[in-house]
């Protein structure tokens, strides 16, 4: 291909990109970032935050293809980080990801009943005390792997009609929402103690200070009181967003990010605007 | 008295002999035979010696004489030689002319022009250096490579040969005119104006020699280029004329595809052919009042900076030469590429022409190779193909995006289509790149189906825009790739076929579902953004997500 055939394929490319997932390096520096094509980029956040920072410093540091389908789902161990696919989880080492040419640690696929429709894994979760890695996904299963011997266990098989997109808890509160409306549930009592008013469907919700952030099909981040009030509503770049990140690992580069249906990450160092946005080149 | 005058006559007689120069004794003796020498006698007697050379003098001279005579003879038998074979030859020459003239039928026959190519040759002397690096070369590249391509001069010789003669009359003229601004002040502003104009033209001059190439296709149609050389900005501009084999109806939108204005616009990225190409043109346009020379590009043609290259004229960037001069490597190295450039882009536009003739009617043409792409059925139908101008795409809420990321600029052609299924219509509008089929249409999509969704508000209409732009190269079809507008446009029918199909039925409205689902889908929806599932799978004939 021409480089002039390259550029037109990549720019379309970059416009019909969708960020999924996000996830912060275990020192706090680096963000990974998992596209819609199958590509992880590593952002360097101390670059982009840095009094010096140029447009270069909001590329990547490195891209490469880590999976075949789009990477839904990224997490973070101490050492490692996981993507899932289209039924797929790899794994690669936080020490040797920024040089070019990384290789996965390991790559393993949990049991699956059919093998025409590979499901994908929407959603990881580490569960540090005892050492295991929850996968949520499209086949509406929970599987439980072992970080030690990467055995899988099919836990649970939620058969819900409508779909949850969004989960967090905060000790005694419960936050979801998805096809449903973002409720507030007390976990206690487990009862629905609040409907947020938000029409479009959220698809990431999370606890911070006294506030839940939360985000969705609009191009806002919603900032909601326990007592269901809208605090404040953001505006971002993307259109609709798929995932907000909160780097609480390194003090210097507190910030929050959201990626979503477009090549930009948005970068807020105050929640109240947008600072800056990282992108895929 | 008497008698002392006779002898002083007698001593002071000379004798005629004594004028004679007469060889030297010893030479006498050496050459001279025995009989008239006789050395015993004349030795010894100077009387006799002295007779005796003069009878040598004598019998010499008569040898001479004769000697002169064959001579003058034997010239004289030489000149009528010469002059016998001057007529021989002159009459040669006529000969060999009607041997010529009679040869022609024969070389036509044969397919040899040479009495052709030898007049070509001559006009070819009085092009001015980069029409003649651009003949030269696009002849040996014809003859080597490629026999549809023909080369000829077009123009007059005699005004060719006139420009360098110096103009006698110039000085009246400065004189005349000199006096003619002294006059009132009313008649200066015209003659300044009328002066000015001519000033343009004198700069904007064309070469009357011109080079015409034309290209032939295997569908039998020509692209006639015409190329131009102005003397005073040192550019060559090329005119182009398209004729097809068969006479053709232009369908309303293809109006732009074949018009000479635009047809090898961007033929190379970025050569837009709107700016002179040679950088010290600008200082030469501020002295007589031209803005661009985009102005005169209807009647002088366009300046593409590949013109320029198959001239041998290189203009380094930005930074005005003294002397560009004309260098045939830099044409022979661009000629193999800009003539199948050109083929492919008039082989292209043809086949787009067709196919918008097609469009019009509201049938997307697939052809047998295609159709696997597609399943068999198919709903949505195209209603109405137009073309649009630049800037009403601009207008359009949903093409934002690709105006910013500079997919879309003013040397593209824009077109609308709009496809309806029920109450559903979809409007694409398209950006075609002039460098169609490498680079692909792109589009932009708004689905009119109770409520109006684009990619701004619904993940779907994003994910099927992406499915024609950015997934192209599957609906290629077989080379060249003519056929890639088609084969999006149906690929756009069956996405609205499945995105409609997949619609979850909202049960607070009441009645059937609009479109009930035929599609043979694997999962309805996937992933965190909710994906329907507009991938096709052949043969086996179902959905499924990327």
């Amino acid at each position: 291909m021409a480089p002039q055939e390259m550029d037109v394929q990549r720019a379309l490319e970059l416009l019909h990109m969708s960020v999924f997932s996000q996830s912060v390096s275990p020192c706090g520096k680096y963000l990974a970032a998992g596209n819609s094509y199958g590509e992880i980029g590593i952002f360097s956040l101390s670059a982009a935050l840095s009094a010096e920072a140029k447009e270069e410093s909001k590329k990547p540091v490195v891209c490469f293809t880590a999976h075949n389908g789009p990477v839904y789902a990224l997490t973070s161990t101490d050492r490692q980080l996981l993507s899932a696919s289209d039924g797929e989880l790899k794994a690669w080492n936080w020490a040797e990801i920024v040089k070019k040419g990384c290789k996965e640690a390991w790559s393993r696929r949990p049991p699956y009943r059919s093998s025409l429709e590979v499901p994908e894994i929407n959603s990881l979760q580490l569960n540090l005390k005892d050492n295991s890695l929850l996968l949520a996904g499209g086949d509406c299963t929970v599987h439980a792997m072992d970080l030690e011997t990467g055995v899988f266990t099919e836990c649970s098989r939620p058969q819900y009609g409508k779909w949850i997109r969004c989960l967090a808890t905060d000790s005694d509160w419960m936050v979801c929402g998805g096809g449903p409306a973002l409720t507030l549930w007390h976990l206690r009592s487990v009862t629905p103690t609040t409907v947020f008013p938000l029409a479009p469907a959220q698809h990431h919700a999370m606890f911070y200070q006294d506030l839940i952030l939360c985000a969705g099909q609009g191009p806002t981040i919603y900032h909601l009181q326990l007592s269901g009030d809208v605090r404040a509503q953001i505006p971002c770049s993307p259109r609709a967003l798929h995932s907000l990140c909160l780097n609480q690992r390194s003090p210097e580069h507190k910030v929050l990010t959201a990626a979503g249906s477009s090549h930009k990450i948005d970068v807020f160092t105050n929640f109240g605007y947008r600072a800056f946005s990282l992108a895929f080149a | 008295m008497h008698l002392q005058k006779e002898i002083t006559k007698c001593l002071e007689f000379k004798s005629k002999h004594e004028e004679i120069e007469l060889v030297s004794v010893e030479e006498f003796y050496k050459e001279a035979p025995p009989e008239i020498s006789k050395p015993d006698i004349t030795l010894s007697d100077p009387h006799h010696q002295t007779l005796a050379r003069l009878d040598w003098e004598l019998e010499q001279r008569k040898r001479l004489a004769e000697k002169y005579k064959e001579c003058l003879t034997s010239k004289e038998k030489i000149l009528k030689e010469i002059e016998v074979k001057k007529e021989y030859l002159s009459s040669l020459q006529p000969r060999l002319n009607s041997i010529m003239q009679a040869s022609l039928p024969v070389q036509e026959y044969l397919f040899m022009p040479f009495d052709q190519a030898h007049k070509q040759y001559e006009t070819a002397r009085h092009l001015p250096p980069p029409l003649y690096v651009l003949f030269v070369q696009a002849n040996a590249y014809g003859q080597a490579c490629d026999k549809k391509l023909s080369v000829a001069i077009e123009g007059s010789v005699e005004e060719a040969k006139a420009l360098y003669k110096p103009p006698e009359d110039s000085q009246d003229d400065e004189s005349d005119s000199d006096a003619e601004e002294e006059q009132t002040t009313k008649r200066r502003r015209p003659t300044l104006g009328v002066q000015l104009d001519d000033k343009r033209k004198e700069m904007l001059k064309r070469h009357p020699l011109s080079v015409t190439i034309d290209l032939k296709c295997k569908d039998e149609s020509v692209l006639h280029l015409t190329f131009y050389y102005l003397m005073n900005l040192n550019v060559m501009t090329v005119k182009t004329k398209v004729t097809t084999a068969v006479e053709m109806t232009t369908p309303i939108s293809a109006g732009d595809l074949l018009s000479p204005d635009s047809l090898l616009n961007c033929l190379y990225p970025g050569d837009h052919g709107k700016k002179t190409p040679n950088p010290a043109n600008q200082f030469q346009f501020d002295k007589v009042g031209i803005l661009t020379l985009n102005d005169y590009v209807t009647e002088l043609g366009h300046p593409y900076v590949w013109v320029q290259k198959l001239g041998g004229l290189h203009f380094p960037k930005d930074q005005p030469q003294h002397t560009v001069t004309a260098d045939n490597s830099l044409s022979a190295s661009h000629m193999e590429m800009t003539m199948k450039l050109l083929r492919t882009r008039l082989q292209s536009r043809l086949a787009l022409h067709k196919q918008f003739a097609s469009l019009e009617h509201g049938i997307v043409p697939v052809s047998s190779e295609c159709q696997q792409l597609f399943p068999a059925k198919v709903v949505s139908r195209l209603v109405k193909w137009t073309a649009i101008t630049y800037e009403d795409y601009l207008e359009l809420s949903y093409t934002k995006d690709i105006v910013e990321a500079g997919l879309a600029e003013d040397t593209h052609l824009y077109y609308m289509a709009l496809i309806e299924r029920g109450t559903a219509k979809l409007q694409a509008a398209v950006v075609l790149n002039p460098g169609y089929s490498s680079m692909p249409p792109i589009f932009s999509l708004c689905l009119t189906w109770k409520g109006e969704r684009t990619n701004n508000n619904d993940d779907n209409i994003r994910a099927m825009e992406s499915e024609v732009s950015v997934f192209y190269k599957e609906l290629s079809g077989p080379k060249p790739g003519y056929q890639l507008l088609t084969n999006q446009l149906q690929r756009l029918c069956v996405i609205l076929d499945v995105y409609l199909e997949t619609e979850s039925h909202d049960n607070s409205v009441e009645g059937p579902k609009e479109f009930p689902q035929e599609k043979m889908c694997l999962r309805l929806v996937r992933g965190p953004s909710r994906m329907k599932p507009f991938k096709f799978n052949h043969p086996q004939g179902f959905f499924s997500h990327r």
